[in-house]
């Protein structure tokens, strides 16, 4: 029986989010004749790695009942970043900010016993403002090592294929093989016990936060490598995208669901969703607020537990 | 006594205190268990069992004292440090997490690796064998959400006695198991201790102290009432101990002829979730019902779907209304209040009480529940200095903020709140959890008299012995159903087991 699967698996895949891509697939196919040539294909693939990327970093937060707002302002931050410093320290000087705002954001909810959305929303607002004094219009070079890891392709299949294929291959080690991954799962189900078991709840949640904006890093060296400048509101959408993104693939934000797969789907409905918008001729603004509905949508159709009133 | 002689001690609390807020769990407690031994420890709930247990678990840290574990004073953070000194816990709570599967589970903490990565044909493969050990039958790769409450317990059991440990800490093990699985843990128990290992069972179920265990302590209040060799104490002399005092005393009689008075509330084909059972039942004027059963049995869905905070499926709720006529009450908090069904949730900081507001305008919220909201609020102080009087609540004055008061006295506030504002019918979730004993029978007093003047009461709880000394008709819960409705006087805690037990595992499962 149906029911009983979505009862008693932690992935949260439930038909919708497999039907959803799939459908969009056809329809667009035979709306727009563009949409399947390889030009186009290996396009959505660009436009979607980086929000990939990031949406997966957000489901390792979201898998212990968290979320990071800030990761839009991380990326854009990351662009200012490698415009700004030599290029020899371009991508350390990136990464280490990246684990810095980690920790911040993760200490801040652990041990200062912050509200996440209220951590996470303060150091995105603190982020933006800093990305904008460093790097105020957009622009800039980036170095040359860095184009060439976005735009080439091996044997015609593109570079951003690859770095979609790389996030998911760890992001998939890390979720279903190792302990590390099961005791997320175990922390996202009910902390306490995860704790009564030895798992050491803070240091795990602490570590999330610090995936979570690596992968944002990472993405944002993904953007400027792609668009060789720097823009300090480049990420601006990439916070509600990749809650979207993680919910449209099943994700609950209460924590403890969630899975690699998922997230793979939700961001490839999103993409598409742009892309088909694009092809068809409808206002990217429309666009936006079809992500809004998306994600009341996404989050309505999740099981939860009723409470009163 | 030889038993607590501290040359062979492997455990030794010295001193232990331990406070929660305004309530002193622990008092200036000493206790020793030795290495091949059984040591029970029993207790009244709330006497502190529970707590004592946790801080040897790594759960909680005492605020005064020592404890040694083979003769080194060791200071416990965490779970994980108790469990590096060699302590093994199967908690009360079971702490089975519900989107892991029963082999994850079993080794959650503590997972077969290599670097890091879970070995999981390793895993399975040992799974199987402590599951082999429990004789619990079920898929190692099965999600524990789809599993009993007795198999998710013997998971539990299996899990804390695969560690390698020395001393193993039981909480009452048994809430969920039947007769046979019992067994199956004696022997456990038994192997263990011919081990050389140490085992601490908490149980309050006489009859398995007496078969497992060597030693048995008595606690009371947060105090250690003694620890005696089991062999030399007979049950009635172990009660009087737990107990320190007849029960009857602490109950209030009962009302002799409730059913006259009519009907006050009428449950019919309740459905709280789509799996359980539909239940139907009806509560008299004057009458105290009380749902019995094992913990997790749908018994506290039942009493929140009627509250209207819990979810329901399908059914009505008929009240009585003015002039006797049985109304519809619709499901909701807001209809239930109204139609005047006072509601007192087993959280009741959380859920029930306005924690920091004071005691005045936590009732003066339950007087004023029938006016307009535009009206003016204006209570009479007299009138709650009247209430407080007559419900014996111990503050300084009206002014104290609720969160400053003890257990008790809180429970006393939420009762007040509600017969302030004249409902008849009271659902009461664990009505004296957390509360001390003095208190208790004041409680069980108030609730006796708002019968006595035409109210109904349904009470859920996990106390059996509250349930058997207040209650005047006892439905019994099991699997979301109600298997039994047994008379108040004249009951036994043993008939309401036989009911409350009587599907097997096998029987469960086979309803999922």
């Amino acid at each position: 029986m149906p029911v009983s699967i979505m009862k008693s698996n932690r992935s949260g895949l439930r038909l919708a989010t497999i039907a959803l891509p799939a459908l969009l697939f056809v329809v667009l196919s035979i709306l727009s004749p563009a949409f399947l040539s390889v030009q186009n294909l290996s396009n959505i693939n660009g436009q979607i790695a980086a929000l990939l990327i990031v949406s997966l970093g957000q489901l390792v937060v979201a898998l212990i009942g968290g979320i990071d707002l800030s990761v839009g302002a991380v990326l854009s931050l990351t662009t200012t970043i490698i415009v700004s410093v030599s290029p020899d320290f371009a991508l350390p000087a990136a990464l280490l900010a990246g684990i810095a705002i980690g920790l911040v954001n993760g200490i801040g909810v652990t041990v200062a016993g912050v509200h996440p959305l209220i951590m996470t929303m303060a150091s995105m607002t603190f982020l933006q403002g800093l990305a904008l004094l460093i790097h105020p219009v957009p622009g800039g070079t980036v170095p040359d090592y860095l184009a060439g890891l976005a735009w080439t392709s091996a044997a015609g299949v593109p570079a951003a294929f690859f770095w979609c294929v790389a996030a998911v291959t760890i992001a998939s080690f890390l979720l279903s093989m190792t302990r590390f991954g099961l005791r997320l799962f175990a922390i996202g189900a009910n902390q306490a016990s995860a704790a009564r078991n030895g798992i050491a709840v803070r240091w795990y949640s602490v570590s999330c936060y610090v995936i979570c904006s690596v992968a944002a890093t990472i993405a944002g060296i993904f953007i400027s490598a792609r668009v060789s400048s720097g823009d300090a509101t480049v990420g601006a959408p990439f916070a509600l995208d990749s809650i979207t993104a993680i919910a449209m693939g099943g994700v609950q934000l209460a924590g403890g669901t969630g899975s690699v797969a998922g997230v793979v789907l939700g961001t490839i409905t999103l993409g598409l969703l742009t892309n088909g918008m694009n092809l068809v001729g409808i206002s990217p603004f429309l666009r936006t607020a079809a992500t809004g509905l998306l994600l009341l949508v996404a989050i309505s159709m999740q099981r939860r537990t009723v409470i009163g009133v | 006594m030889a038993l607590s002689s501290p040359a062979n001690a492997l455990v030794a609390f010295r001193s232990i205190n331990k406070s929660f807020g305004s309530t002193q769990a622990l008092v200036d407690l000493s206790l020793q268990g030795s290495a091949g031994s059984v040591h029970a420890i029993t207790g009244e709930n709330g006497a502190g069992k529970s707590t004592l247990m946790n801080l040897l678990a790594g759960v909680h840290q005492p605020d005064s004292g020592e404890i040694s574990v083979r003769g080194q004073a060791l200071r416990l953070e965490s779970p994980a440090q108790a469990q590096n000194a060699g302590v093994s816990t199967i908690f009360q709570e079971l702490t089975i997490l519900p989107n892991l599967t029963v082999a994850e589970n079993l080794f959650l903490g503590r997972e077969p690796h290599r670097t890091g990565i879970i070995d999981r044909s390793l895993m399975r493969r040992r799974a199987e064998q402590a599951l082999e050990l429990v004789k619990c039958r079920v898929d190692v790769n099965a999600y524990c959400q789809a599993l009993s409450v007795a198999e998710q317990q013997l998971i539990e059991i299996a899990k804390g006695l695969m560690a390698d440990a020395d001393i193993f800490i039981l909480d009452e093990p048994t809430a969920a198991l039947n007769g046979p699985e019992v067994d199956t843990l004696g022997e456990l128990i038994h192997s263990l201790k011919t081990a050389g290992k140490l085992i601490f069972y908490i149980s309050h179920r006489l009859e398995e102290i007496f078969r497992f265990s060597e030693a048995v302590s008595v606690l009371k209040d947060g105090r250690l009432v003694g620890t005696f060799e089991t062999h030399e104490l007979t049950q009635d002399e172990l009660i009087s101990l737990m107990v320190g005092r007849p029960l009857g005393q602490l109950f209030p009689p009962r009302n002799p002829h409730p059913s006259y008075l009519g009907c006050a509330l009428e449950v019919s084909e309740l459905v709280t979730s789509e799996p359980e059972h539909a239940v139907s039942f009806r509560i008299n004027r004057g009458e105290i019902v009380g749902f019995a059963g094992l913990q997790g049995q749908g018994q506290r869905e039942i009493i929140r779907a009627v509250a209207g905070v819990g979810p329901h499926v399908g059914g009505r709720v008929k009240k009585r209304g003015p002039g006797d006529a049985l109304q519809n009450v619709d499901l909701s908090i807001v209809a239930v209040a109204r139609s005047g069904i006072g509601f007192i949730p087993e959280d009741r900081k959380s859920e029930g009480l306005y924690l920091s507001l004071s005691i005045e305008q936590n009732v003066a919220l339950g007087m004023l529940r029938q006016l307009a909201m535009w009206r003016r609020a204006h209570v009479r102080k007299s009138g709650i200095d009247d209430l407080l009087l007559r419900m014996r609540v111990r503050a300084n004055d009206q002014g104290q903020l609720v969160s400053s008061l003890s257990g008790g006295n809180q429970q006393k506030v939420m009762l007040g709140r509600w017969l302030a504002s004249g409902v008849d019918v009271l659902l009461v979730e664990e009505p004296t959890r957390g509360v001390d004993v003095g208190a208790k029978s004041e409680i069980y007093a108030l609730l006796r008299e708002f019968a006595n003047s035409g109210g109904a009461v349904l009470i859920v709880s996990s106390e059996l012995t509250e349930i058997l000394g207040l209650c005047d008709r006892i439905l019994v819960v099991r699997d979301g159903e109600i298997t039994a409705e047994l008379d108040g006087v004249g009951t036994s805690e043993e008939e309401i087991m036989r009911y409350a037990l009587a599907g097997s595992t096998a029987d469960a499962r086979k309803e999922l």
